[in-house]
């Protein structure tokens, strides 16, 4: 058996869809491939198949890694035309390569924490103050509770968790001409929890008081994942 | 979709299920305008995951697409907040493929599935930008087709529509968009073109009948013009092998409804249920050879890569030879990974052995359709299966390993009296206690009971609709009697949407207006129990001077004008009347089967 890794990136063509669409999307597509493909035993069987951190709607990104087991040996190359011809426009296959290590972890438990980058689009007519949003976000980091309500299945009293401590840098991009205002955040995510990019935007907005901010908005683009080691942040493609 | 335009890229961002509008998926098809000689839009006013489950939809897109200088794109209903935004920054609803408005295509042609969706049809014209009614259309505007079931009484829409087709279109619809191309450079006007068209077969174009009334109720129409028939008869596909059927379907991101390959085993159903219109508008039953669903079959997994596919048709176990059928598909398919599944099973020891064969893994609900609970009212509908065979059959499901079942049931049916409605209780009840003693397993029983809805080109057609308030009183037996038996599951169909869904199905155009003003009161997606306004509809039907109960709980004479009667379904009034004379009389013995 084969494990293979590949990275991909998600353009606007594609950035509406949710993780569930994703994961369908990229089973068909690998079951189209005609490549070996290994599926559990049993009666319900399912594609050896894993994404390493779910990608939320409207968020693209340029970075992102998934594996897959195959039966018989593919080269590295065999694997990015099969698979990368069914791919659809705004899905692009970047880099497949074989691991050899077959007791290495699945893709998800490493996994630690993203970076994404939130880009302030202002219609015409909107002026944005970009030291508004400057003082705003460090009121906001200042503060050392930042409450999230947490989704348990089959409670319906809701859960409160201080995801203060899962921002773990925030801060927008130097002032330049002609250039819109980003937001940079790494956040923490995986299985050891984290927090939502959409969440800390929107904890954000709600400390703002300039007034006509509902004529600009956001578009998120998650530009790498990284693992945590030894309390250190490594980017995931390193050691990959 | 190509041309996302910065306006619609932010609309999208904001809305639930943004995926619903962005097209592009895998085998979707972008040609290019340009080289289009005719462009139709096919409009199904519903949301994207229930057109994109349609199969009629993905037949016609293929008959069109593939053929050179013509293209079909699609759009869909926008959901509620999807429209609230399009509507905020002068958004025109889009095709999915090209992003045009819709406007811009020759034609709108839309899929008329059910009744519930006309005030959709409506508001998708309204965010097109396309004048409702069909007389205020101008030379420039598209033409604005209707088709599928309700098209076989589409009075109620007749003003809105510049014409319908009958039957099935995948073979004429190509040949009518290059057929209207050269009619648009031989008609003068928009008139003269649509009275040209109206000499095709199945081709039915309202504005040229004039109807009449009597009291308030349709008794006449007249044609404008000699040259439009007397009758339209409807089109149908002859030899269904040769027919166009899509062999690399859409494959949708959003998981639609029904997200899976489907082949159709055959068209139209010889069981003859009284009150069913599939059964009598797809007549006669025409089969696809065996080879051509494997070969379809097998095209359509390795262009979709699905891990599903649907045998279907209207009762799928009477395919002949369908276990033939399976063997050839699972070696054809060995190795995909795909598992098949039959969606209409009847009750009885053959479809459970079908089921049983196709389901090796958990076996968790099967679902059936025994439609009334007494033999006596199961023959006057003409679903003739005993309670013997009930039992026996449910009775091989249990020892197959299955764990429940889901079974449908109708009331209202013409006849019914109150025995047969707490007879669905009492079925359930031996059912439950039959198993009980049988199976130390818990077997689940579902119970779903919808009203039953007269509709045009049945039997049942003269039949009235029960009123309202009975209705309610026998779905409170219903639940009175399941209170009492706990781990059966009921369920039921909101009344009063059964009720309007009774009112346009044997309706006229005199509708027309009470449809409008709903839909200028916000009423949509009226088939969606979260959306339905009955208060709307009420204040819609009081503002144009229409009682609705004499639509619902009409009872015609077989001396009266059908507001349908013009259009023929290929079965003949004599039938249907026989049909519904037997219905009544069913104790003198039955001969032979529907043909
Ligand atoms: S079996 Fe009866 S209800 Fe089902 S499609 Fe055929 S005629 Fe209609």
């Amino acid at each position: 058996m084969t494990r293979i890794r590949f990275s991909f990136a998600r353009g606007e063509a594609l950035k509406h869809i949710s993780h569930l669409d994703m994961m369908r999307l990229i089973q068909r597509a690998l079951r189209r491939s005609g490549l070996p493909l290994v599926y559990s035993e049993g009666y319900n069987p399912h594609l050896r198949f894993n994404l390493a951190l779910p990608l939320p709607v409207n968020v693209t990104a340029s970075e992102e890694y998934g594996e897959v087991i195959l039966a018989d040996p593919v080269t590295p190359d065999q694997f990015m035309a099969a698979f990368g011809e069914q791919l659809p426009a705004g899905l692009d296959l970047t880099g497949a390569w074989i691991e050899d290590d077959y007791s290495a972890p699945a893709l998800p438990s490493t996994v630690g924490a993203a970076l994404y980058r939130a880009t302030l689009v202002a219609e015409e007519g909107c002026r944005v103050d970009p030291v508004q949003y400057r003082q705003t976000l460090d009121r906001l980091l200042a503060k050392e509770e930042i409450l999230a309500p947490k989704t348990k299945k089959k409670k319906t009293k809701k859960v409160f968790v201080n995801v203060r401590s899962y921002i773990y840098e925030a801060y927008f991009n130097e002032p330049e001409k002609e250039r819109p205002l980003e937001l940079y955040m790494l956040l923490q995510a995986g299985s050891r929890g984290g927090v939502s990019p959409f969440f800390v935007i929107e904890q954000l907005e709600k400390e703002l008081t300039v007034e006509c901010n509902y004529k600009a908005h956001w578009e998120l683009h998650r530009e790498r994942l990284y693992r945590d080691q030894d309390q250190f942040l490594k980017p995931l493609s390193e050691g990959m | 979709m190509q041309a996302l335009d910065t306006k619609l890229k932010r609309l999208l961002s904001q809305v639930q299920k943004p995926a619903r509008y962005m097209g592009n998926e895998w085998n979707a098809r972008q040609k290019d305008h340009a080289e289009a000689a005719v462009r139709m839009v096919l409009a199904f006013p519903d949301l994207y995951e229930v057109g994109m489950s349609n199969q009629g939809l993905k037949i016609l897109y293929e008959s069109v697409n593939s053929r050179p200088g013509m293209l079909m794109e699609r759009a869909f209903a926008p959901g509620m907040d999807m429209e609230e935004l399009m509507r905020a920054y002068d958004q025109p609803l889009f095709a999915l493929e090209s992003g045009k408005p819709l406007a811009e295509f020759d034609l709108i042609g839309f899929s008329l599935q059910y009744e519930l969706s006309y005030t959709n049809v409506l508001n998708m014209l309204d965010l097109a930008g396309v004048p409702l009614y069909a007389d205020q259309r101008g030379e420039s505007d598209p033409l604005v087709v209707g088709g599928g079931p309700c098209a076989f009484n589409p009075e109620p829409l007749a003003p809105f529509f510049d014409f319908f087709v009958l039957g099935e279109s995948e073979e004429c619809l190509p040949e009518l968009l290059s057929g209207l191309d050269r009619l648009k450079k031989e008609a003068p006007d928009r008139k003269e073109l649509l009275v040209r068209l109206s000499e095709w077969e199945g081709i039915y174009v309202p504005s040229l009948y004039q109807p009449a009334y009597k009291e308030g109720k349709f008794s006449a129409i007249e044609r404008t013009d000699s040259r439009a028939p007397a009758v339209i008869r409807k089109r149908l596909v002859r030899d269904l092998d040769r027919a166009p059927y899509p062999t690399a379907p859409i494959v949708p991101y959003l998981q639609a409804i029904h997200d899976r390959a489907v082949v159709e085993l055959f068209r139209g159903c010889s069981r003859g249920c009284r009150f069913c219109q599939a059964g009598y508008i797809f007549r006669p039953v025409r089969r696809r050879s065996r080879d051509k669903l494997v070969e379809t079959a097998k095209q359509q997994i390795a262009e979709t890569g699905y891990e599903e596919l649907s045998l279907a048709s209207l009762s799928s176990a009477d395919y002949p030879d369908l276990e033939e059928l399976i063997n050839e598909l699972d070696r054809g398919l060995y190795g995909e990974q795909v598992k098949c599944n039959l969606p209409s099973l009847r009750l009885d020891s053959y479809s459970i052995k079908l089921a049983n064969r196709l389901h090796r893994g958990k076996r968790s609900n099967l679902t059936f359709a025994p439609e009334a609970a007494t033999e006596r009212l199961r023959r006057v509908i003409r679903k003739n299966i005993s309670e013997a065979e009930i039992f026996s059959a449910l009775n091989d499901a249990v020892d197959a390993g299955w764990q429940g079942f889901k079974l449908y049931f109708m009331i209202g049916l013409p006849t019914e009296t109150e025995e047969d409605v707490e007879a669905i209780v009492d079925l359930c009840r031996r059912l439950r206690q039959y198993f009980r003693h049988k199976s130390s397993r818990k077997i689940g029983i579902s119970v779903s009971v919808s009203t039953f809805v007269p509709k045009a080109h049945t039997p049942f057609q003269w039949e009235p609709q029960l009123s309202l308030p009975e209705v309610t009183r026998r779905q409170e037996i219903l639940q009175q009697g399941f209170k009492k038996m706990p781990g059966i599951d009921l369920s039921w169909h909101d009344a009063e949407t059964s009720f309007l869904e009774a009112v346009f199905a044997r309706g006229d155009r005199l509708l027309a207006p009470a449809l409008e003003k709903a839909w200028s009161l916000g009423c949509r997606f009226d088939g969606w129990s979260e959306h339905f306004s009955m208060p709307g509809w009420r204040q819609a039907f009081r503002e144009t001077g229409i009682e609705p109960e004499d639509y619902a709980l009409r009872r015609f004479g077989y001396d009266d004008l059908l507001p349908w009667d013009h259009l023929h379904c290929g079965v003949d009034k004599a039938v249907l009347i026989r049909e519904h004379q037997k219905a009544f009389n069913i104790d003198k013995p039955e001969q032979g089967e529907a043909q």
